[in-house]
């Protein structure tokens, strides 16, 4: 039993701002006062510091073949040291890391969930295995969609029952959470060198369209009433003008209704946000997706770029080799059965580069202009660069002080380029923590998650300020410093960060959805049947059971 | 000046830092400087003699190196002279300074080296000058003369110095090649594979790869990266 | 009752075992599942004499915690639960983790570094892929099934079968597989690395930097293998230890990356190893994720490390670089060189094998296991990073790898505090 003392509590999904409050922690859950007996419980004094719920990661590539392609092909990003093995593992990645420094980098951040947001299907055992070794989080995983064959086809028959049947089969195969949709079409088209240029091309040997396996995969994800709504990367994904396609695609969500949640999420929405016709005159288009976001029942993630090195790994195939001739870099690629394909090339955003400052700028317009309950604070990790600088987003986010000064220190192309240098908007504490925490746990449909309400898991941060007494705008070092780490934080109940250090392991929990009771499997037995030739696995080898999981959370969907 | 000579004969092999800035430190912080063996942190002291000889920025190792790692490696300054053979990563990262190895040197030997000077009176194993692993660029300058011979990748990903060997040298001399100079007296295997510039100088004899085009005398490639390395023969 | 194949690294996921009878996996995946004529110990020894599990596990932590430089060598015939214990063991002990990768398709991760692999997995090459080109690979002969399954008369979706599909075989000798070829390229032993620098020449335009004669194939045919591999609508090159083990190793896998890069400026093509044991990119994909690292990994510092000059296998024992050796689901006594296999002698070995092997021969302590596919379930990563579920078909008296070293890294992590 754990009992947080005297902490400013800021708790947006409960509507709590700033107040003097104490937090009563019993098995793993926030409970209510009369529940604990105080003098059983480990008292943390949290006087004057702010006490919030522990972050949820909503995007960001931590377990599977793409990262771990990405290490073996960058040993000079795995030569940088962070702990040293004794109590705790050996921590190594500059960038890139080893598993366990990717659980404990999350953990001192105050993070205590993460989705890792591309899995290819038949790669789903891969990554659940590499998932069960980051330590410290619980953890989700998105399988990938819009380029599989057998979508494709229920899409061109129109056939949105078999669809939800076949997304039911998928999710329990592959133990996901969510239906994941890389540039949808693009991918198959890039089997034979193509992509899709526009939400109308035709995909090659199916006929159907990006347009039409979007809507397709969100009706039938609506109709299963999944937690989470489809998890949308964008058509023509890092190229000049393609903001255009973004703001179709988010209007897209305009045929669906749903007064829970979102019925579209967008993620690394920077990369999809440019205006322009080239390289050289490229854009910001980030006000005008802005305003598709603020006007439909859409969420984004941000996908801000930070300065410094990245490596850009994505199920967008084709985008990967386009960038691998655009910098002459490595590049890994990953056709998978007829499934999917993935890419790996590594990048580094430069200051002094007006490209990347544009890239850089776009994400915090999307931050800052889109409503707060709708952009959640992200870097894509690795493709925007570590995980570990969301203090500078969110500093940023808060301080326009702070953004006046960055602009001073990169090209000067921004100030032409983009909007960023005219933007008032200053986050509050309250909007930061929503973004980081309440808003990616409701975006996902996890109601245990991001806040601290009773009956919420009990994962905490508590950070070393208070939030009554600092003055955000001004002083932004304070605000990075505080949100770099964390003083302490709590996963299900037990302590794992005391004063800025690790000070245990934990293993969390991996969710996923079973909506297998929602459909009739004999819809797709056949079709699973004729597929299955065609595979080098047979059907009863395909998939994960949950037996072969560290902690596996079924999550029924009735 | 400093002087150290092993206390016995290492069979785990030792990585011992070891460049010239350690010869103007009091006995002490010598005796006492960190070194490892296996996943033993071990003092200087517990393996080797050591006995100083005023303060002359200059290291005399006496006896047998060759299980000794990382002697010099970033080195920015003074001179260090092994009586015998030597470990991996020798020099490497290497700014400033000299090193002299009587014997033979092992891999590694001035990787990413950027200035200074090495010379090796026996032979140098492979990886000589060249990038670690990852790396955009090998050795960006100062000099390397191997008066013996040298193993395989030779100056890989070289952008600038000279690497220049009197006998022969193996396989993929100058690969990926950017700038700089490597000279070999003797014979070698396929050169400068990939090479954008920079020169290859060979006197005896090497395979030429598909890749190149004779001009005016010398070879100039590598075509596949529209490079305008040169390969000639020395005359 | 469906079992998955522990032999090669196509991992076969169709057989079936019945009464003690295996069908439909080939005369090598068979042989992995009778198991009456091999030589099994009936409890681990140490120094010759039979004693428990725990009494051999805790000699063998007493051994692992006094050395200095533990080698922790094999891993590729094991499951992944047991190698990635095996990886934290390594660090545990600030050891060394290599794997059986570094005697064999080891250059190809070098080449990842340098250039990136751009591949497939085998479920894409057999519904997609039009020309197939083995290049130093006889999958014939030592990956039977790699042919029907996957590759040269495989029925995929949208490459029907072996009338749709154009395999070429360049090799230094007329294999079986080049015999079912529709072409084969006779190449001089050695020259791989010319000949795809000057494929590369050709496509790139510069035919005139391309001698007459390369590595012993004319250039006229040099141009015609150029030609083909550019007309193909998606081309797959499978090599094996013919390129990776041959004079230029990596860089030989560098230069054929390379050529895919640039094919895929015109089509699209993909390239893949033609792995060998079972699991052994098991053993190098579980350390990338725990270590950052595939093989040659040093912990001797308390971190991961990666120089596989200095830390593979054969260059510790060459250099007498290590004090113990741990030994698993491997038998380098009798594929190592000479000169590694002398140190090997001169230090303990402790090895974990249900097989009695060369190896067991200069062990000071052996704990024999129960084999993974028959007597255990685990996991394994099929040569294309695929991942099977290994099953048990079969009850045993023997612990399992995983077991083993289990108790292992506790009792080492008790001895060290």
């Amino acid at each position: 039993m754990l009992y947080i003392k005297n902490g400013i509590v800021v708790d947006p999904k409960n509507k709590i701002k700033a107040e003097k409050m104490d937090i009563f922690i019993k098995d793993g859950k926030i409970v209510e006062e009369k529940d604990v007996k105080k003098s059983e419980c480990k008292v943390i004094d949290a006087s004057g510091k702010l006490v919030v719920a522990g972050g949820v990661e909503l995007h960001s590539h931590i377990a599977g073949s793409k990262i771990n392609t990405g290490r073996v092909m960058r040993p000079e990003e795995m030569r940088y040291v962070r702990l040293v093995a004794g109590k705790f593992r050996a921590c190594v990645g500059r960038i890139l890391m080893n598993a366990p420094a990717i659980g404990y980098e999350y953990a001192k951040m105050g993070y205590t969930t993460a989705v890792e947001p591309a899995v290819p299907p038949i790669g789903s055992p891969h990554t659940h295995e590499e998932l069960d070794s980051i330590p410290m989080l619980d953890k989700l995983a998105l399988p990938v969609f819009g380029n599989w064959h057998l979508v494709l086809k229920f899409v061109a028959e129109k056939n949105i029952e078999k669809l939800k049947a076949f997304i039911a089969w998928a999710l329990e195969r592959t133990k996901g959470f969510g239906v994941k949709v890389v540039n949808p079409g693009g991918v198959e088209a890039w089997m034979y060198g193509g992509n899709m240029k526009s939400l109308d091309d035709k995909v090659p040997g199916f006929g159907v369209t990006p347009r039409e396996i979007i809507l397709s995969l969100v009706e039938a994800n609506e109709k299963l009433k999944l937690p989470h709504s489809v998890h949308l990367h964008c058509n023509n994904l890092g190229i000049p003008g393609n903001y255009t396609t973004t703001v179709e695609s988010i209007k897209l969500a305009s045929k669906f209704s749903n007064d829970k949640r979102q019925v579209l999420h967008i993620t690394h929405v920077q990369f999809n946000a440019y205006a322009g016709d080239s390289w050289r005159n490229v854009a910001s288009g980030a006000a005008e997706i802005a305003k598709a976001v603020n006007s439909e029942n859409v969420t984004i993630d941000m996908g801000q770029a930070i300065f410094g090195p990245a490596t850009a790994m994505t199920g967008d195939a084709p985008f990967q080799f386009t960038l691998h001739k655009l910098l002459g870099a490595r590049w890994s690629n990953k056709d998978s059965e007829v499934e999917s394909g993935a890419g790996i090339v590594p990048i580094a955003y430069l200051p002094s580069n007006p490209v990347h400052t544009v890239q850089w700028a776009i994400g915090l317009e999307l931050g800052l202009l889109c409503d707060s309950n709708k952009v959640v604070i992200a870097t894509d990790y690795p493709n925007g660069g570590p995980f570990t600088e969301y203090a500078y987003v969110i500093a940023m986010l808060m301080s326009k002080k702070m953004r006046e000064n960055e602009l001073k220190r990169v090209h000067q192309y921004a100030q032409k380029a983009t909007v960023l240098p005219t933007i008032e908007t200053e986050r509050t504490l309250e909007e930061v923590i929503n973004m980081t925490r309440s808003l990616p746990a409701k975006i996902l449909g996890l109601e245990n998650k991001g806040h601290l309400g009773i009956g919420a898991d009990a994962d905490v941060a508590i950070y070393d300020m208070n939030p009554l007494e600092v003055d955000t705008s001004s002083e932004f070092e304070k605000v990075y410093k505080v949100f770099k780490t964390a003083l302490y934080t709590i996963k299900g109940g037990e302590i794992i960060v005391k004063d800025k250090e690790l000070v245990k392991e934990v293993w969390g929990r991996t969710f996923w959805i079973d909506a297998t009771k929602k459909v009739d499997p004999s819809l797709i037995k056949q079709d699973l049947e004729d597929y299955f030739k065609y595979y080098t696995v047979e059907i009863e080898n395909y998939g994960v059971d949950e037996a072969w999981m560290r902690n596996p959370q079924r999550i029924k969907v009735v | 000046m400093l002087v150290l000579r092993p206390k016995t004969k290492f069979d785990i092999s030792v990585e011992a830092e070891i460049t010239p800035e350690l010869a103007t430190k009091n006995l002490k912080e010598i005796e006492n400087f960190q070194i490892y063996c296996g996943n033993r942190t071990l003092k200087l002291k517990d393996l080797f003699e050591i006995s100083k000889q005023g303060d002359e920025k200059k290291i005399l190792l006496e006896g047998d190196f060759s299980k000794v790692k990382y002697i010099g490696f970033g080195m920015d300054g003074g001179e260090i002279i092994v009586k015998g053979n030597v470990g991996t990563h020798c020099g490497a990262l290497m700014k400033n300074g000299k090193i002299v190895i009587e014997g033979n040197a092992d891999d590694w030997l001035g990787a990413e080296m950027k200035g200074g000077e090495i010379i090796v009176k026996g032979n140098a194993a492979n990886l000589v000058g060249s990038a670690y692993y990852g790396d955009l660029a090998g050795m960006s300058g100062g000099k390397i003369l191997i008066e013996g011979n040298a193993g395989n990748y030779i100056g890989d990903k070289m952008t600038g110095g000279i690497i220049e060997i009197k006998g022969d040298a193996g396989d993929f001399i100058g690969t990926e090649m950017r700038g700089g100079q490597i000279i070999i007296h003797g014979s070698c295997g396929f050169v400068g594979s990939d090479m954008r510039g920079g020169e290859i100088i060979i006197k005896g004899n090497f395979e030429l790869l598909p890749s190149f085009v004779e001009k005016e005398g010398f070879w100039i490639g590598d075509v596949n990266v529209k490079g305008e390395g040169k390969i000639k023969k020395l005359q | 009752m469906n079992i998955v194949c522990t032999f090669c690294g196509s991992v076969c996921d169709d057989g079936i075992y019945e009464e003690g009878k295996v069908k439909r996996l080939c005369k090598l995946g068979s042989s992995k599942f009778s198991i009456e004529n091999k030589q099994r110990l009936k409890a681990p020894l140490v120094d010759g004499k039979e004693v428990s599990y725990e009494e051999a596990i805790e000699k063998a932590a007493e051994i692992l915690v006094n050395a200095k430089r533990p080698l922790l060598y094999g891993w590729a015939s094991t499951a992944n639960e047991a190698i990635r214990l095996g990886v934290i063991l390594a660090e545990k002990l600030g050891g060394i983790y290599d794997q059986c990768a570094s005697v064999c398709h080891a250059p190809g991760v070098l080449a990842v570094i340098e250039e990136g692999l751009p591949g497939g997995t085998l479920g894409s090459i057999k519904n997609r892929a039009e020309t197939i080109v083995f290049w130093g690979a006889n999958p014939m002969e030592a990956h039977p099934r790699h042919g029907v399954r996957y590759s040269i008369s495989a029925k995929g979706i949208l490459v029907k079968d072996r009338k749709h599909r154009k395999v070429i075989v360049v090799d230094v000798r007329k294999t079986k597989t080049a015999k079912v070829a529709d072409m084969f390229v006779q190449i001089n032993p050695g020259s791989d690395f010319a000949i795809f620098t000057a494929l590369r020449s050709i496509l790139n335009g510069n035919e005139n930097a391309v001698p007459s004669e390369v590595g012993g194939v004319k250039k006229e045919q040099l141009i015609e293998l150029a030609n083909i591999l550019k007309n193909t609508k998606y081309g797959a090159i499978l090599y094996g230890l013919g390129v990776s083990q041959s004079r230029g190793r990596d860089r030989n896998v560098e230069a054929a990356i390379k050529l895919v890069q640039l094919l895929n400026r015109f089509t699209r093509w993909v390239i893949w190893p033609m792995r060998g044991h079972y699991n052994v990119v098991g053993a190098g994909e579980i350390p990338a994720w725990e270590a950052g690292y595939q093989y040659a990994i040093d912990f001797s510092r308390g971190y991961p490390r990666f120089f596989p000059n200095e830390f593979s296998a054969v260059e510790v024992l060459k250099r007498g670089d290590c004090d113990a050796a741990l030994v698993v689901a491997s038998d380098p006594a009798a594929h190592f060189p000479a000169a590694a296999v002398k140190h090997l002698k001169k230090i303990p070995v402790i090895q974990i094998d249900p097989y009695i092997n060369m190896t067991s021969l200069l062990a000071k302590i052996i704990i024999p296991s129960a084999i993974y596919g028959l007597e255990a379930e685990g996991s394994a990563y099929r040569m294309d990073g695929v991942v099977l579920r290994l099953k048990k078909v079969v009850d045993s008296p023997y612990w399992t790898d995983e077991d083993i070293l289990e108790l292992l890294l506790k009792r080492v992590e008790e001895l060290k505090r």
